[in-house]
């Protein structure tokens, strides 16, 4: 009977507890759908990155990533695709060669990351193919090349334009050749298709005389959860190579994730402290109001535990009535944009230049509506200890002379 | 073994400062059954008595007795605990939860004692019955009369099987006829149950119908009067 009293007990005064429910109401669901907003954006850009390229794991020679020289290869790459493909977490790899190199057209001149492929398996790994706004994704033909859009615009390339790339050959001597362009692919990040090509291995091979060196495995595992698992096992297989997850690849990208929650964290936070002093200020109101009737409860026989208990469950219902609307819609808002998505692309520009895609999917994981439903309750609690300690700190002989 | 046995009771407040000597002296013994006024002016000590007597209040020194049991020694929660078991009361107005009905405002005190859900039932539907108030078990507070609500206030008061039930100015609200029928019922409870009513009162419809009137003046027993 306490619950249902308690229930009771907040409408009392509709107009007052409505004001409390409704803000709390727009308090959470706005709360939930900017945070919803804001993972997406991070979700968006994290899975952008590794379909662009660095997959789920990479893996180089112990020097490459520092020095980035066309000799730090991996050597004993048969080794690697045996452990590879020994690995059922692992769904499929690709093998690269990547040199630093620089490409230039009749206009001008451009440093670049060379990435030669494996087309169909890099299919597999990572998304460019699926990125082309213009041509295709190579053909049976010699010396083709895949280019940014960026980089098209800034040599003043189009398709089927030449483009000549030269490097470090392994013999340490400068090696030419020219490439047609056969494909302009355009990322959500503006830096990416400014700065990489894309060849295949076997026209490298040609060029160098020789088996175009492996530098770097690109993997994708069957499921995210996989990453560090997988990782952890590699790493232990391959102890003479480097093994990194994307978050080791990309430490700016994962560093976010750990901020951002403890920022959306901080956020909600605000909100329901806000709310705190709105609760607080309507529990006192209605405690004062019943200082006579709490009066009569303790003189009938209630205790002070559960005049204390009563008052809390009030608190908790009216933030609750509320906050569990405001999270419900908010739950619905960002089922219904993760799937229609929300498009950015009028401020598209911009947000490549950070890696990001225009079209955004909100989506708040799990764990963030635990903590907001613990985060509510201990706001709903805070606000009514004060009220609960006024009520039974009441003397019943003079709260029941006083008259409201 | 007097119900309620009170001995050099004396009651002093501290009103800003000014020391006010509310209950002075006071020696009463009250025995089961009885059915007793205290009277007296305003600021005669009448209330502060009844507190005392109800465990709402503490005495500055004396001891009051009920069943044997010293109450001026208990502290705040097992008072609570005493009143819930052993007394039985009905303020003047504003008695019940006006969010709950007639017959969960009775079923309350009974749920704080523990006492199981279909025994509660039996009892708040013939307790309710018994002060004419069978046809109202699920009206609020607001839709009834004063006299009814009162009356309500009987039934919660003696659901809690009380030693004695206290009942402040109860007709102090209600319109003669509302107060005639709330008397009846008490009296036929007392008469019927044997239940001890004391009330603090000083209106002569209730003075008329008690056995007993005790008198205070400036805080001590003026008189003590059997009536016929």
């Amino acid at each position: 009977m306490i619950i249902k009293l308690a229930w009771k007990n907040i409408w009392r005064n509709k107009k007052r507890s409505l004001i409390i429910i409704f803000s709390a109401l727009f308090g959470i669901w706005g709360g939930i759908l900017t945070n919803g907003v804001s993972v997406g954006m991070w979700e968006t850009t994290v899975k952008a990155a590794i379909n662009r390229e660095y997959a789920h794991i990479q893996i180089h020679h112990p020097a490459f990533k520092d020095e980035k020289l066309i000799t730090q290869f991996i050597s004993d790459y048969d080794e690697v695709e045996k452990i590879l493909h020994g690995n059922s977490s692992i769904k499929s790899f690709s093998k690269r060669t990547v040199i630093e190199g620089m490409a230039s057209s009749p206009t001008s001149v451009g440093g670049v990351k060379i990435i030669a492929i494996e087309p169909e398996k890099e299919k597999q790994v990572t998304s460019i193919h699926q990125k082309l706004i213009d041509g295709v994704y190579f053909s049976s033909n010699e010396n083709e090349i895949l280019i940014g859009q960026k980089l098209a615009d800034r040599l003043k390339l189009k398709l089927n334009s030449k483009v000549v790339l030269s490097f470090q050959g392994l013999d340490y001597n400068l090696v030419a050749s020219a490439f047609r362009v056969v494909g302009i692919f355009k990322t959500e990040s503006k830096i990416f298709d400014e700065t990489n090509v894309f060849i295949k291995r076997n026209d490298l091979t040609s060029i160098l005389g020789e088996t175009a060196p492996i530098h770097e495995f690109a993997i994708r595992v069957n499921s995210v959860e996989l990453i560090d698992t997988t990782t952890g096992i590699l790493k232990s297989q391959l102890k003479n190579l480097k093994v990194e997850s994307w978050k080791e690849l990309a430490p700016e990208l994962s560093l976010t994730s750990e901020f951002l929650y403890l920022e959306l964290n901080i956020f909600m936070g605000i909100i329901l402290f806000a709310l705190l002093f709105g609760i607080s200020n309507t529990m006192l109101m209605s405690v004062f109001e019943r200082i006579r009737e709490f009066g009569v409860l303790m003189a009938i026989g209630m205790k002070r535990i559960r005049l204390f208990t009563l008052i809390i469950l009030e608190s908790v219902f009216l933030l609750f009535s509320g906050g569990l609307a405001g999270t419900l819609l908010g739950y619905l808002s960002i089922e219904i944009l993760s799937k229609k998505g929300i498009n950015l692309s009028i401020v598209e520009e911009g947000l490549a230049a950070y890696g990001m895609s225009a079209i955004l999917y909100p989506t708040l994981p799990f764990h963030m509506y635990v903590s907001l439903f613990l985060m509510m309750m201990l706001t709903a609690i805070v606000a009514s200890i004060s009220p609960a300690m006024k009520a039974i700190r009441l003397k019943p002989a003079e709260a029941i002379r006083t008259y409201m | 073994m007097s119900l309620i046995k009170i001995i050099d009771l004396n009651k002093i407040y501290d009103s800003n400062k000014i020391l006010v000597h509310a209950l002075k002296d006071i020696n009463l013994e009250i025995e089961k059954g009885e059915f007793t006024a205290i009277v007296g002016p305003s600021g005669s000590g009448k209330t502060t008595l009844l507190n005392m007597i109800g465990g709402l209040d503490t005495p500055t020194s004396g001891k009051v007795f009920i069943n044997d049991i010293d109450i001026s020694n208990l502290k705040a929660d097992e008072l609570i605990e005493f009143r819930l078991h052993h007394i039985g009361f009905v303020f003047q107005s504003f008695n019940l939860i006006p969010v709950l009905t007639a017959k969960e405002n009775v079923e309350f005190i009974m749920l704080l004692q523990g006492v199981s859900k279909e025994e509660r039932e039996k009892r708040t539907i013939e307790l309710l019955n018994a002060v004419g108030l069978g046809d109202k078990i699920n009206s609020r507070p607001y839709e009834l009369s004063g006299g009814q609500q009162q009356r309500v206030a009987v039934a919660r008061a003696i659901a809690s099987h009380p030693s004695f039930v206290l009942a402040d100015e109860p007709t102090a609200n209600l319109d003669s006829k509302a107060a005639e029928g709330l008397l009846d019922i008490m009296e036929n409870l007392n008469k019927t149950l044997g239940m001890t009513f004391i009330f603090a009162t000083h209106d002569n419809k209730v003075i008329k119908r008690v056995r007993r009137v005790i008198t205070l003046e400036d805080g001590k027993i003026k008189s003590d009067i059997i009536q016929n």
